[in-house]
């Protein structure tokens, strides 16, 4: 039954109420901030340089009074899948694959090459983690909107309603984990009237039908909860205008300072974690 | 009479967060013989661009699209991931599964709902797949050889799903409609 709960340990989308620095920043400058850190863990070639991204928001989440247990907490639900994704890279031959084969178990070769990027996408995959949970957890939901307002404002001046796309990109963010309950009680509640979720099977037919009974009630509920938000927001007079905020989010001359820092990291980190020499040769 | 935007925005973003929710759970997912994995991922455009229009559709596919860049960004599961980190082949095909599926849905609604339902899932599905291919293609990952391979393999299956999972959402969605849980302020400007 542990596979049906998905988002026990979800730390991803919490937000962390404190008065620290971090929390004090604009939305903007957070942003610049996610994707200073994204942006190496992203491009970053071994393994070890994606762990160096990651350690560094530890440290930024201890700047902003958010516990780093809390953060690494948060990669506890992604493990099957990364044990998958690992799998994967071992069982698939991958074209070009030239490194050493360590390990040979009858059709199935275990070669270095695989090894290593089964270490990068689990480094990779852990610092992108972490680089989110602070985000969300110093980012609060209103933030995050006018972040993204902010982000796309330019595009307003196209006659593209910016403001409504940040609302879009707001509510799915809200809803994620709302959906993530809802489907958890859908596999539940199912899985009590003895439904077969096919986890036991290997027959792709019988995996389709064990999830479309979980897809429908899932959209339909998604649609009934998307109706009543409709109601709550027409009924406070919502017709789809520009907001006006209640925060306002001034910016010093040291945040100016700090964005532009932001924005020299994140280039000069991807330059400096593409070309990091990786220890396992010159393949990878 | 307008349709209300403010449903728009609601159910493009409720959407958006179903197709991002089965993508980072995976549940979006199912392993199919052809070796790639069959992807559910694309009905919520379908489902946005039936309910509220083709934009809605676009914007949910646009999300999406996104959602699978930065899958295989993260973490590739196959050896085709890799390809989709360009937003040519993971995003901009994605962007156009919701407008299809309502020019499908559009030219037979009325009389023929539930045909057309069905219609509207399997070309969004079909769009999604054969485009995605062709940009596969096009830059190289695939031969042109194995187009028509890979949409019977991957396409056809997941255009059936995608159909069964419309018409059973859409139809039960206006059928609630139609009893009076639909207790929008706005429900009286739509009709």
């Amino acid at each position: 039954m542990k596979d049906l709960e998905f988002f026990r340990n979800a730390t991803l989308g919490q937000y962390v109420d404190s008065h620290s620095r971090v929390h004090a920043l604009a939305p903007l400058t957070k942003y610049l901030g996610l994707f200073a850190l994204a942006a190496p863990a992203l491009a970053s070639r071994p393994a070890y340089a994606a762990l160096a991204v990651m350690a560094l928001g530890l440290l930024v989440a201890l700047a902003a009074k958010v516990r780093p247990a809390f953060l690494l907490r948060g990669l506890k639900p992604a493990l099957p899948a990364l044990a998958l994704i690992m799998a994967l890279q071992v069982l698939l031959s991958w074209p070009g694959d030239e490194s050493a084969v360590l390990l040979r178990l009858g059709p199935i070769d275990v070669t270095l090459a695989e090894l290593a990027n089964s270490a990068r996408i689990a480094a990779r995959l852990a610092a992108l983690m972490v680089t989110l949970g602070l985000f969300t957890a110093t980012a609060s939901e209103s933030q995050i909107v006018h972040g993204i307002e902010d982000i796309l404002s330019p595009l307003s001046r196209l006659g593209i309603p910016a403001h409504r796309l940040a609302l879009v990109v707001g509510i799915a963010f809200r809803f994620i984990p709302i959906l993530a309950g809802e489907a958890e009680l859908i596999v539940k509640a199912q899985a009590s009237r003895g439904a077969d979720f096919g986890s036991g099977t290997r027959n792709p037919v019988r995996r389709v039908k064990a999830w479309l009974p979980v897809l429908v009630p899932l959209m339909l509920r998604a649609l009934e909860r998307s109706e009543s938000l409709v109601e709550a927001m027409e009924a406070r007079g919502y017709s789809g205008g520009l907001r006006s905020r209640l925060a306002s989010y001034p910016v010093g001359s040291g945040e100016k300072a700090l964005r532009a820092g932001l924005v020299l990291f994140a280039v000069v980190s991807v330059i400096l974690v593409s070309r990091a020499p990786s220890p396992f040769g010159t393949w990878l | 009479m307008k349709k209300s935007v403010v449903r728009k925005i609601v159910v493009a973003g409720v959407l958006s967060a179903v197709a991002a929710f089965l993508g980072l759970t995976r549940l979006g997912y199912i392993p199919w013989f052809s070796g790639a994995s069959l992807t559910v991922m694309h009905v919520p455009a379908i489902v946005g661009a039936v309910l509220e229009g083709p934009i809605v559709g676009a914007v949910i596919g646009l999300v999406f699209g996104l959602t699978s860049l930065l899958q295989a960004a993260i973490a590739p599961t196959g050896p085709l991931d890799p390809a989709f980190v360009n937003p040519l082949i993971s995003v901009l095909p994605r962007l156009l599964v919701g407008p299809a599926a309502f020019l499908a849905y559009a030219a037979f609604r009325g009389k023929l709902e539930i045909p057309a339902l069905g219609l509207s899932g399997i070309v969004g599905s079909l769009v999604n797949t054969m485009l995605v291919v062709a940009a596969l293609a096009l830059f190289g990952f695939l031969t042109w050889d194995l187009f028509w391979p890979v949409v019977t393999a991957n396409g056809l299956p997941e255009a059936g799903a995608a159909a069964i999972v419309n018409v059973a959402v859409v139809a039960a969605w206006k059928g609630v409609a139609r009893r009076g849980g639909k207790a929008s302020i706005a429900a009286e400007e739509d009709r």
